[in-house]
This record gives structure tokens, sequence and C-alpha cells, in this order.
């Protein structure tokens, strides 16, 4: 009677109770051999899983169209995938402190805008950038306030900012053409789409020191500890004297920061401020974080791994275009990724957990 | 978490304490923008009113329950535009001429609304199915779904719209309008708050969902069945969603795939302006008509004097925030 409750308990917890921050790497009893193949552990598949998924779609891709392996289409995908990146960094460290920040898209778009006005206005490249970055501070720091000080739950707090950010993006341009471009300064392109090195752009370098930095942070300093911790036992991490609406309110500012970066590159991009750039990015997001095996509820989680989530995104739309399936397909195809991804690491879960948990 | 209310004799609960003083902002902003803005005070203006947030109060209705049963439903928007682009694709004539957009299915009006109904219920399937038995958040796959059944609108038309070869009665609930501008979606809406309070207020289901909702363990442990419980809102939910876009897509006499766009924000909103918890447990569907009707004169009057329609959408969040900020404060006072 006894156990029966007890299941029926643990049953009923959306959240199943706080794991050891990392996943055991190897575990004897969770192998199970499979003649050629060697040794199949169930951990592991979870571990390398994105990489294999994106391997596939590389695979898939290149052998339907020729047009997808060559150097000029690699190009295109990594400089279009720069703003992705950076967000997801941010996104992924959000994500496994259990929040959730469902703003960054617009965010993206009125930096965008913000930064092609101060552009039309002469402030020159370098303060632009800097006053932009500026406002993705207040941005974030706007995130945090709702979400920390005045405890509304995250979804709903960055679902309301969401609109509010659009909004005044929306209201920046003018009605009429409805995007910021003309009057703007020779090079705005230069950032995002002149080639520096290996054909790629100042935007993919800038966002490659971003990764680099975001991954030493997550795995070598105490805010990725702190982060992971929170998101682990949010009571336990309060308890053991981690300063929790500090931590998570600086994690808001590093993803409007990393957020308004993206924004720019995208204008630089596009060489205008749209203010509808990073609509429904909030989904490429999350799907690129959840594909790199971040949990939702918390507790752990890999930057780099995201960043091959956001890859293996780009590589389906950009692929998708290639082969010449039309745009109206985009939003099926991310919306069948995303729940196709719940489905496989739910189970892939539940296996790890029966071998991990016994 | 918002308690339960503390009954004491004389004292109303908390629920009823969050309608009225959110009844009374509503009569407030009423009374303040028939003075200031000129011709609201107009039949016809209020009429508009009724009409416009029909549709809206009906998804909000399903969008509600789940909300107090603690769960989201963010695909409610592009389950709209699925259900106006199917019922539009099933009906169209087998044999039009031009483009592939206008030949459909050929199928019989009522026969194409019950095939529709059935597909957007899938949808909302896909959610329960993952909510209940994968135990994943109900945020990340209705948003999702979302992008699916939006997904699945766009391929049908082509990322357009399907308005050719529409038999006549495609168009004829649309029509059908009584006093002004009131017309059937309004009647429906009535019909649908009358039923939808009797089952919160007065059924077994309806106090289990606010059981589940203020306390799932305890629920399940109580042997309330929580997850074919949350999985029959979640149906409940997109039927109803399905419904209000076979009922736009018949007023626009066209299936288009935009339609619903934003809607999933909107309901939430208007939900939680009338003063339903996020937290979930605590609310009404009394509160998403209260809400409804509070945006509704908001955005209106906003219109009338001449304010561009981007600056609403900041007023909306900007009034959300105030709403739930404002609410928490007035029951934390009421209750220490």
């Amino acid at each position: 009677m006894a156990g029966l409750v007890e299941r029926d308990l643990a049953d009923v917890f959306r959240t199943p109770e706080p794991q050891p921050f990392t996943v055991l790497k190897t575990d004897l009893r969770s192998r199970i051999d499979m003649g050629i193949l060697g040794r199949f552990n169930w951990v592991t598949f979870k571990n390398i899983f994105v990489f294999l998924v994106l391997a596939m779609i590389v695979i898939v891709f290149s052998s339907v169209s020729l047009k997808f392996l060559n150097q000029a289409n690699i190009i295109n995908i990594l400089r279009m995938a720069v703003p992705i990146m950076l967000v997801s960094c941010a996104a992924t460290l959000i994500m496994i402190s259990a929040n959730i920040d469902l703003s960054v898209g617009s965010i993206v778009g009125l930096s965008g805008v913000m930064y092609c006005i101060m552009l039309q206005k002469g402030f020159g490249f370098f303060w632009s950038a800097v006053l932009t970055m500026g406002l993705g501070v207040v941005m974030g720091y706007i995130n945090g306030l709702l979400v920390m000080r005045l405890r509304i739950v995250p979804v709903i707090a960055t679902l309301v900012t969401l609109y509010l950010f659009r909004g005044i993006a929306w209201t920046l341009t003018p009605r009429q053409i409805g995007l910021i471009k003309g009057n703007l300064p020779e090079g705005i392109n230069d950032f995002a789409r002149a080639p520096v090195l290996f054909g790629l752009p100042w935007a993919f370098y800038t966002a490659v020191a971003v990764i680099v930095v975001m991954v030493v942070v997550q795995r070598k300093t105490i805010l990725g500890k702190y982060s992971a911790a929170i998101g682990g036992n949010l009571v336990a991490a309060e308890l053991s004297g981690i300063n929790v609406v500090g931590t998570v309110w600086l994690l808001y500012i590093l993803s409007g920061v990393l957020s308004s970066i993206g924004g720019i590159a995208r204008a630089s991009y596009l060489s205008m401020g749209d203010p509808m750039t990073g609509n429904l990015m909030e989904l490429e997001v999350i799907l690129a974080v959840l594909l790199g095996g971040t949990r939702f509820y918390g507790g752990e989680g890999s930057i780099l791994k995201t960043i091959i989530g956001a890859l293996i995104i780009m590589c389906v739309s950009v692929g998708m275009t290639v082969l010449w399936i039309p745009p109206y397909w985009q939003s099926f195809a991310k919306g069948v990724v995303l729940i196709g991804t719940l489905a496989i690491y739910t189970l892939i879960t539940e296996k790890v957990e029966k071998v991990t948990c016994r | 978490m918002m308690m339960e209310s503390k009954t004491a004799l004389g004292k109303m609960s908390n629920e009823s304490f969050i309608v009225l003083a959110m009844c009374g902002v509503l009569i407030v902003l009423f009374m303040a923008a028939s003075m200031f803005v000129p011709r609201f005070f107009d039949i016809h203006t209020i009429a508009n009113q009724l009409a416009q947030q029909a549709e809206l109060i009906i998804l909000a209705i399903g969008v509600t329950f789940l909300l107090i049963s603690g769960n989201f439903d963010l695909s409610v928007g592009g389950i709209v535009g699925l259900g106006a682009v199917l019922s539009a694709y099933f009906c169209q004539s087998q044999t039009g001429a031009g483009m592939e957009l206008a030949r459909g299915l050929g199928m019989p009006y009522g026969v194409s609304i019950v095939l529709t109904l059935l597909c957007c219920m899938g949808i909302g399937a896909i959610n329960a199915f993952f909510v209940t038995r994968m135990r994943v958040a109900s945020i990340i796959v209705t948003l999702g779904t979302m992008a699916l059944a939006r997904g699945i609108a766009l391929i049908v038309t082509q990322g357009s719209q399907r308005n050719a070869g529409l038999p006549y009665v495609f168009k004829k609930f649309g029509e059908i309008s009584f006093v002004g501008a009131i017309n059937a979606s309004v009647v429906l809406m009535v019909i649908f708050v009358i039923v939808a309070l009797v089952v919160e207020k007065k059924t077994v289901f309806g106090r289990r969902t606010y059981y589940i909702g203020a306390n799932p363990v305890a629920a399940k442990l109580s042997g309330i069945k929580v997850e074919s419980h949350v999985s029959i809102l979640y149906l409940m939910s997109s039927f109803l969603a399905g419904a209000v876009g076979i009922i736009m897509g018949s007023i626009h006499n066209a299936g288009i795939s935009s339609l619903g766009e934003g809607f999933e924000f909107d309901a939430l909103v208007i939900a939680l302006l009338g003063g339903t918890s996020i937290m979930g447990g605590f609310g009404s569907v009394m509160c998403a008509v209260v809400g409804a009707f509070i945006l509704g004169i908001m955005s209106t009057s906003l219109n009338m004097l001449g304010l561009s329609p981007d600056i609403q959408t900041i007023v909306k969040g900007a009034i959300t925030l105030i709403a739930i900020l404002s609410q928490r404060f007035a029951l934390d006072r009421r209750n220490a």
C-alpha cells in the first residue's frame, strides 16, 4: 500500500525529483551488448543524439541536392545562423536555471530597428552598436525585474514583454513603409556580409567568440554552476546561500545583450531595420535548446549542444529553400520538429532514468 | 499560490471579490470612455463591441478552464486558422475552375464542419497526449502545436486563402444578424458562456478542475483522474477554437490561413485581466468576459481618439502587467 501511494506521488509530480547536476557519463549497468555495433549505452546515445541528427540532416540534404554542400551555401547557412546562435547561448543558461525568456525575438526586432534609426541619425557604427547593446541591457533588466522582483511567472512576464517590445518596434517605424531603410550609411553590410576569413563575416566570428566565452562561463565559472543549482533545486540553492535573484537577473540581462547583438547582426545582414525580424524566434530558440538536450525543467544542459541544435534548425530552413520547398511549409516543419524532438527526448530520458536511477 | 476562499459569514470569496472589482473597473472605464471619447456612447459602438469580442470570448472559455487547471494553451490561435481553412477546403466544389486553390473536396457543409472539428480536436489530442502522458511542459507543447496547426493551414491554402467555389451555406452563418451588429456569434457566445458558468460552478467536473489547479498532488491522491480530466479540457479547448475558426471563416466567406493570429495571446490576456490566476486553481469564465470588455473598450476608445494600432500592442501589454500586479496587491491586502 505504502509503495502504491509513493509511486502515485512520484507520478503526480510533473518535475521528477532533483537530479544530480551532471548525468553520469558511464554506468556499467546501462550497457547493452549489441554485437557488431559494440556496446550500446542510452546515456551516451543521449549525449551524442544532437550530433547524430545534424549529421543525418546534412547527409539527407546533400544527397538530395547538389547545391546543399557547396561553399556558398555553407557560408550562407553560417551567416544566417548568427542571431539564433547568439540568442540561444543565453537562452540555454536561462532554461538551465528553470526560467524562460520568450521575448528574445522581439528584442532582436527592436534592437535592429533602433540600430538603424541611430545610424540614420548619424551616430556612427560604433556608438550605434554600443547604444543598442545598452538598450539590450535595459530590456533584459526589465525582464529580470518582472520575473525576479515583481514575481510574475516567467512565461507570462516575458510573453507580455514580447508584445511590448514588438509594439515599440512597430511604433518606431513609419507606418507607410513599415521598414527603416534608406539614408543608411555606406558599409552597413560590412559587419554581417563582407568576408573576412574563409568567406565569413565579422558577425560570425563575433558569435564564435561569444559562444567560446559562454561555454567557458558555463563550465568553469560560478555563474554556470549557480544556474544549474537554481534549476536543479531552487530551495536548496537559496538555502545554500546562492543569490538567486541576482543570478537569474544577470542571466536575463545577458540574454537581452546577446539578443541585441543578434539584432544588430540581422539588421546589418538585411541592411534595413525590419520590426518583424525575429518573429517566432522564441520558437526556434526553444527548439534549439531542447534539441541540445537541455531539460525544460532546468538543472542540466550544454551550450555547445544548443549551438548544434541551432545549426540543425538553420540547415533545415535553408535546405528547404535550396530544395525549392515553398516557404509556407516552414511553420509546419518547425512544429513537427519541435513535437518530434519532445517525443524522442522524453523517451530517451525515460530510458536513461530507468538505467541510472535504479 | 492563491488560497481558496475563506468563507466566513458575510465575507465574499476572493474570486467574487476580484470579479466585482474588475466589473467596477469596467464600469468606470465605460463611463470615462462615454464622457471623453466623442461618439462612444452609441448603440452601434456598443453592439460593435459585443460583436468584436464574441469570438475571442468563446476561445477564452477553453483557455480559462485550462488556466484554472494549471495548464496553458497557446495553440488556440493556430487552431482558429486551421478550422477556417479546413472548413472551406472540405466543402469547396471539386470542379472549381482556374487555380488549384479553387478546388476542394466537395463535401456537404455539415460533413465538412464535423470533419473540421475532428481535425481540430486532433491537435488538442496531441496537446493532451504530450502534457498528460509524456509530462512535457504545456507551454512548450502548445507552442509547437500552434506552429503545427498554423503550418497545416498555410500548406492547405498555399500561404494565402481559399475563397472560390464555396457553397452558398458557407457564409450563411456569418450573415445572420439581429440588432445592428449583433450577429449569430454573439448569441453563440452568450450560450457558451452560460453553459460554461453552469459547468464551472454547479457540476462536479467544474469543481474538480479547481482542485486540480489548486493542488494536483492532492487531487490525484483523492481519486480524481487528473490525466483524463486535463485531456478532456484540452479537447474542449481545441473544439471551441475549431468552432471559432468555422465561424470566422463563415463571416469572412473565405478560409484565410492568417485568421486568429495573436488570438492565443489575446485569450490569455483577457483571462488574466479578469483575474484568473496563472498558477491555477483560481478564476472564472466570468473573468474572461469582463476582461474582454475592458480590453475592447480600451482599444476602441484609443482607436476613436486616433492613436495608431501599433501603440495598442504596447497598451495591451502594459494593461496586463498592471492588472496582474494590482490584483495580487489587492488580494494580499485583503487577506493580510
